[in-house]
């Protein structure tokens, strides 16, 4: 048994650790920005929900990026015999996703406050309000993507 | 399919008919109303003011609103997500009428609701203030004088109360050579204070009173009768605040029958105050008035006619300039009609600009069938707005738009799920393998499994990416053509074409790329020559023109450099496409990690009832989420990647004079 799966293990339980405190922080600040807006005005409740859920997705990606790396890994259930070159592999793969997903989420939050202002005086502009924080989903998405083909490409290597 | 054509439209009409004209130009909902400003030297026309009227109507409307919320909030009505999706009543003009004679009655049946609203309010402002007091008596309940006693004509008495609990010995003893002209009796003793009487000879009422004041006596609280029966008349008072309220609700809801005419009463007074916002922008001789607006022009002949066909008038109509700013409306066919709100959520099209709608929806469809891609997830989506579309007849049109969109949207997720061999990530496999023990069977993938095979999943992602961004450049293409601008086309369009497509080909002819992407054919090096030199002409092209409204030279060129430049731009919308497989890949993943939740108990009962509860609520939420990711990311692929190749927007929305009701709607032959 070689210390691999344990550096394996980490970039797994990482990548949903620190998206998930990123999410957490992200919908909760602009959680608070869209239930000042429902004290004025309950009927935006919805418009602004969905503005103050747009940063949960990075939290989302970190759990994928660590249910996938758990499962090729072989925590999930299979052999975990995994060297410490390919364990170290397995936590640099997941590195785009432990940075970028709680950074992303909490800038992408920002944009969303802005957004939920902009809802809370312009109710006509959802569509565009939605377009901001889309924006910085953009990069979370691209960490993902790096981290999954990353994961997968680890996995077909023997090393 | 495209954007309505209108005309401009112009009303000279009698005074006296103005009433009547405006009301028939308000229930056609045909014109929006766009007069142009009276010189304020005009001799023969000017503006009446009518923002006071207008404001009190609207002032009426939104005092019938007020009675019908606080009547809903004691008895609520038919509420809910379902209830909203019923649309307006429809109103018979029999009804209309009898409900505009009963509208003085009506609107004081909402004064009295308000009134009794507000009493309660007071009401129940008051009972804090009395239960205070009431507590503040109960020391003093074993003391039989009014607490306001002054003393008999050679006596002074003093009540009240000391802080902290006080011995009788020790207040003797504060009282020094005075204690024994003065007798004191302790009412009652608590932690906090003391409560206590005392009597004394009216001669030495002020120095007892120095005295006590000195060890923080307060006086009692201030009544007529003793504490015992105050504090009777207290609690009767509470109990009449507490009958008299559920007096007040029993009277407001007894009015719940009256819900109807009360949301009447407000959309009548909407209804009047924006008859009057108009009437105030009229221009009015004093026999006659003006009006101008524009009208779509399949309308207009029979809006005319009708006009002619009641009043002495005078309408005319013609083409709108080509420098005129005017309102744009939207026609589609029922397939592209539910995205319209997508694009008007964007920007209505500008002066000489394509409807985007059709294109938008085809693509719209796919994007989203692709993010959410899972059959299970698409049929949900596709059942439950459909039932709720066939359901709902009378739905608003822009809910109705928006459901059936989503429903359009599942019926493309499903496809792709059954391509992508999903249906509730891997339901099929994992029920399978733990309850029946047939690892075997699983959910068979039509065409691929992106987990499975994610670099050709991405690849397909790209070439959509491409397909999408180049009909975009090609309905550049056409708005250039239609207006004969050729030139522009071609270095605008096609040039890019060229550049951005040889770039593309040779780029699928280097076998390292190919195998990166895992296609499997390589184009022929030939292929990639003759690629090669179409994409050099095209950026040949790019850097002649892409500058051409310099006309200096030097500065064309390095205009033009800059153009080419813009190919990075080409190169981050295409990777941008990237967002399809990874969403994608979200929904499937995170059905999965449910699915193998659930089954960590394995077979049985127990194992049964464990997975059918994390199955449920796992792929509602999963369903939610992935939902509100695909639909947010559809729209920014339409709006940024789409729309920037050739749409700018920037057109007024047509918003005619009309019934802007929010509980009703009239038939049009009302004549009220």
């Amino acid at each position: 048994m070689s210390m691999g799966i344990v550096l394996a293990l980490a970039g797994a339980t990482l990548a949903a650790l620190t998206s998930g405190i990123g999410s957490a922080r992200g919908v909760g600040i602009a959680g608070q920005a869209a239930a000042g807006v429902c004290t004025d005005d309950p009927e935006k409740f919805s418009k602004v929900l969905i503005l103050q859920l747009l940063p949960g997705t990075q939290g989302i990606y970190g759990l994928l990026i660590g249910f996938i790396t758990m499962t090729q890994i072989g925590v999930m259930g299979g052999s975990s015999d995994i060297s410490l070159v390919k364990g170290l592999l397995y936590l640099a793969a997941c590195l785009p996703v432990i940075f970028v997903e709680p950074l992303s989420a909490i800038q992408q939050a920002k944009a969303s406050i802005a957004s939920i202002g902009l809802v809370a005086k312009r109710p006509d502009q959802f569509g565009k309000a939605m377009i901001f924080p889309a924006m910085v989903e953009t990069y979370a998405i691209l960490a993902l993507l790096v981290s999954i083909l990353a994961v997968f490409g680890v996995s077909a290597l023997s090393l | 399919m495209s954007v309505l054509p209108m005309k401009r439209v112009m009303i000279c009409a009698l005074k006296k008919d103005r009433k009547a004209v405006l009301e028939l130009l308000q229930r056609q909902g045909a014109v929006q109303v766009e007069n142009p400003e009276c010189p304020p030297d005009d001799p023969i026309f000017t503006r009446t003011d009518k923002s006071a009227e207008a404001a009190l109507f609207r002032k009426y409307a939104q005092s019938a609103q007020d009675a019908l919320a606080i009547l809903n909030h004691e008895v609520p009505g038919k509420k809910g997500l379902l209830a909203s999706l019923e649309g307006r009543t429809k109103l018979s003009v029999d009804e209309f009428e009898a409900l505009v004679a009963k509208r003085d009655e009506i609107q004081t049946v909402g004064r009295a609701i308000q009134a009794l609203d507000r009493e309660r309010t007071e009401n129940l402002a008051a009972v804090p203030k009395i239960e205070s007091q009431v507590v503040a008596l109960e020391p003093w309940l074993g003391y039989d004088l009014p607490l306001n006693c002054k003393g008999t004509e050679k006596t002074s008495a003093f009540a009240g109360s000391l802080p902290n609990e006080v011995p009788l010995q020790t207040i003797y003893e504060s009282l020094g050579q005075y204690a024994d002209r003065c007798h004191v009796e302790l009412i009652s003793q608590a932690q906090v204070q003391t409560c206590l009487f005392a009597v004394c000879e009216t001669g030495c009422a002020g120095e007892i009173s120095d005295a006590l004041r000195k060890m923080g006596f307060v006086k009692a609280p201030d009544t007529d009768v003793n504490p015992a029966e105050e504090t009777a008349r207290l609690k009767a008072q509470l109990e009449k605040l507490d009958r008299r309220n559920g007096e007040i609700h029993a009277a407001i809801a007894a009015c719940a029958d009256r819900r109807g005419e009360l949301e009447f009463l407000a959309d009548y007074f909407t209804m009047r105050a924006e008859k009057y916002e108009v009437l105030g922008t009229l221009p009015q001789s004093p026999r006659t008035f003006l009006l101008e607006g524009y009208v779509p022009a399949e309308r207009a002949d029979t809006l005319r006619e009708l006009l002619e066909s009641q009043f002495h008038i005078s309408v005319e109509l013609r083409d709108p300039g080509p420098d005129e700013d005017v309102p744009v409306l939207l026609r589609n066919n029922g397939f592209a009609r539910p995205v319209e709100s997508v694009v008007e959520s964007y920007s209505m099209p500008g002066r000489g600009e394509i409807d985007p709608t059709s294109l938008v929806a085809c693509f719209y469809y796919i994007l989203f069938g692709i993010m959410l891609s899972d059959a299970a997830y698409g049929l949900i989506l596709a059942i439950v707005c459909g039932v709720l579309v066939r359901k709902y007849k009378n739905m608003e049109p822009g809910t109705r738009n928006f459901l059936t969109m989503f429903c359009y949207c599942g019926i493309s997720t499903t496809v792709f799920g059954l391509l992508f061999g999903s249906f509730f990530g891997d339901s099929v496999n994992i029920i399978a393998t733990t309850f029946f023990h047939r690892p075997d069977i699983s959910q068979p993938a039509l065409w691929m499994t992106p987990l499975n095979e994610p670099m050709k999943m991405l690849t397909f992602c790209f070439a959509i990416g491409i397909v999408h961004l180049f009909v975009g450049l090609g309905a550049k293409f056409y708005m250039y053509w239609r207006d004969k601008k050729y030139l522009d086309a071609i270095y605008d369009v096609v040039f890019w074409y060229m550049l951005v497509g040889g770039c593309i080909v040779l780029l699928l002819t280097l076998p390292m790329f190919t195998n990166m992407l895992s296609i499997s054919h390589t184009l022929p090096a030939k292929a990639g020559t003759v690629a090669a030199i179409v994409a050099g002409i095209g950026a040949v092209g790019i850097v002649l023109t892409g500058g051409r409204d310099s006309r200096n030279w030097v500065k064309r060129i390095l205009k033009g450099l800059y153009a080419v430049y813009g190919i990075s731009g080409y190169l981050s919308d295409i990777l941008s496409y990237s967002r399809l497989l990874a969403l994608g890949l979200a929904t499937g993943v995170i059905a999965t990690v449910f699915n193998k939740m659930g089954s960590m108990l394995g077979g049985g009962v127990v194992g049964g009832i464990i997975f059918v509860v994390v199955f449920l609520i796992g792929h509602a939420l999963n369903l939610a989420i992935n939902v509100l990711g695909s639909y947010v990311h559809t729209n920014r692929l339409t709006f940024v990647e789409f729309f920037g190749k050739f749409y700018s927007g920037g057109g007024r929305k047509y918003q005619p004079f009309a019934v802007h009701t929010k509980y009703y709607k009239f038939k049009e032959e009302i004549q009220s």
